[in-house]
């Protein structure tokens, strides 16, 4: 038994696991910002994204010395790769946050009709759900736990097609205009964070199958 | 480049549905429920497995688990430990490699081995590696046969200048592919190796693993390690060993799974390959 080396495996899963919650928490500010208008959480959210990017650098750091070191084989390297792949996609949910804190700052000063505050918050709180679920089954190595995130995957889309047509649907005011035009690239933000927690999902099934699969392809609609 | 360009999607898509299926060469040895036993304890039990002609089969496994007493098997060296038996049929192209009328030393001629510890004799470098050919009377071009194995070996510029000088003269690395130049001299097969590089410094060790990816291309190499890390870097099938012990104590080699290398170290299907490849063995 190899136990410095599971010891090194298990920190590099509990660094993972953290970098979840702070792009949890990341997700949270940058839904409040956006449905309360608050600028200063904005600039909050924007800034906290050094604490994602300094634990996504720690994770990876400590997997090029994992491979380097210890060789790792069999479901150790698929569980190594899969955390590398994890990772990733856990650092560029922090990126929309920021993003998407970023649009509440530049968008005009427009008060949203409820309607669109409601949208906002349904897809935030998919997309956390969803983070969570990926998280979870990937913790849990739950492949029918993972592949839940196919059907969320679905009604985050939904409600970022609803909320596309009412954007369309406006008016002629140009401050509406402008002010739904970002909020669209916000939608998508939601819109992509829930793919990067279907990808970590895809991730929990290759580790524990062994196989690499798409979830849903669509180069492959009928697979 | 456009994605609309059809020529380019559909090269695109042809690269993508070629699949590189593990091509296999002819097979060399067929071994069908092969054991051992000394004075009628078994040692090795009931193994069946190709072995692929110009590839490195590696076997690996734990101490005790029958590794090198099964690599004796393909150039019937257990014949010469008295009280050993090989049970179950091994086929040399197609041919029962134990048959009556085959000869244990043209077998030995056929499938050359080279062992952990270098064994060069107290000879010269050029008397080494002439000493199979002159036992089988080849004495035409002796010094061309020399030469070549010494040179398919990695180690002719190391010792064309000093051929006459004591074989026991040379480093440990150098001593290993003096005695894997001396058994390509008799025109082998097959090369055995059984731990060819434990006992090297890892400089030496590499070169001899570059030395194995050189030589299937002429030869099917079969290397007993107890390095894994050697199994993955040089073979191509891997056999994993390992040892069952009965409750009242007998402990037998026995195969667990044979498969590509890259399988077996990235998705073994049994557990306990998966178990002493990723160090949770014992």
């Amino acid at each position: 038994m190899r136990v410095g080396f599971q010891e090194e495996l298990d920190h590099l899963e509990a660094s993972i696991h953290e970098e979840g919650t702070l792009a949890l928490r990341s997700l949270r500010g940058a839904l409040n910002a956006l449905v309360q208008q608050d600028e200063e959480l904005a600039d909050e959210v924007i800034a906290f994204d050094d604490e994602i990017d300094s634990r996504y650098l720690a994770v990876e750091e400590g997997i090029q010395e994992l491979l380097a070191r210890q060789t790792p084989v069999a479901s150790d390297l698929r569980l190594v790769l899969a955390m590398l792949h994890v990772n990733l996609h856990l650092e560029r949910i922090g990126d929309y946050c920021v993003t998407i804190a970023k649009l509440v700052k530049l968008a005009p000063p427009v008060a949203p009709d409820r309607m669109f505050v409601d949208a906002f918050e349904e897809m935030g709180a998919r997309a956390e759900e969803m983070i969570r679920v990926a998280l979870d089954s990937f913790a849990s190595r739950d492949l029918e736990q993972a592949e839940t995130l196919v059907d969320l995957d679905e009604l985050i889309d939904r409600a970022n097609r609803r909320f596309v047509q009412q954007v369309l649907s406006f008016g002629r005011d140009p401050k509406l205009h402008e002010w739904g035009l970002r909020m669209i690239i916000v939608s998508r933000c939601f819109e992509r964070i829930g793919d990067h927690a279907v990808d970590i999902g895809e991730r929990t099934a290759y580790l524990v199958s062994g196989e690499f699969r798409e979830f849903t392809d669509a180069s492959h609609p009928n697979n | 480049m456009s994605v609309t360009d059809t020529s380019r999607t559909v090269k695109i898509a042809a690269d993508l549905n070629r699949t590189p299926a593990p091509q296999h060469k002819d097979v060399v040895f067929d071994v069908k429920d092969v054991g051992v036993s000394y004075d009628g304890n078994l040692a090795v039990r009931e193994v069946s497995l190709p072995i692929y002609s110009n590839e490195v089969t590696a076997i690996i496994g734990p101490s005790g688990c029958g590794k090198s007493t099964f690599i004796r098997v393909f150039n019937r060296m257990n014949d010469l430990i008295p009280g050993a038996k090989v049970h179950g049929t091994v086929l040399y192209h197609g041919e029962d490699l134990y048959g009556k009328d085959v000869d244990s030393v043209e077998v030995r001629k056929q499938i050359g081995m080279v062992f952990q510890k270098p064994n060069p004799f107290p000879k010269s470098i050029y008397d080494n590696v002439a000493f199979g050919p002159r036992v089988l009377g080849w004495r035409k071009g002796l010094e061309e046969r020399v030469e070549q194995a010494l040179r398919r070996a990695a180690l002719w510029d190391e010792v064309k200048d000093r051929l006459k000088k004591n074989a026991l003269g040379l480093s440990g690395g150098q001593q290993q592919r003096l005695c894997i130049a001396r058994a390509l001299a008799t025109e082998p097969e097959v090369i055995l190796m059984d731990e060819p590089a434990s006992a090297l410094d890892p400089i030496a060790t590499t070169r001899i693993e570059d030395l194995m990816h050189e030589l299937k291309r002429d030869y099917t190499i079969l290397i007993v390690t107890h390095n894994m890390q050697q199994a993955a870097r040089v073979a191509d099938m891997t056999a994993f060993f390992s040892v069952d012990i009965a409750p009242e104590g007998d402990r037998t080699g026995i195969l667990v799974e044979y498969d590509e290398t890259s399988k077996i170290f990235t998705q073994p299907s049994d557990q306990r390959t998966e178990d002493y490849v990723t160090g949770r063995f014992g």
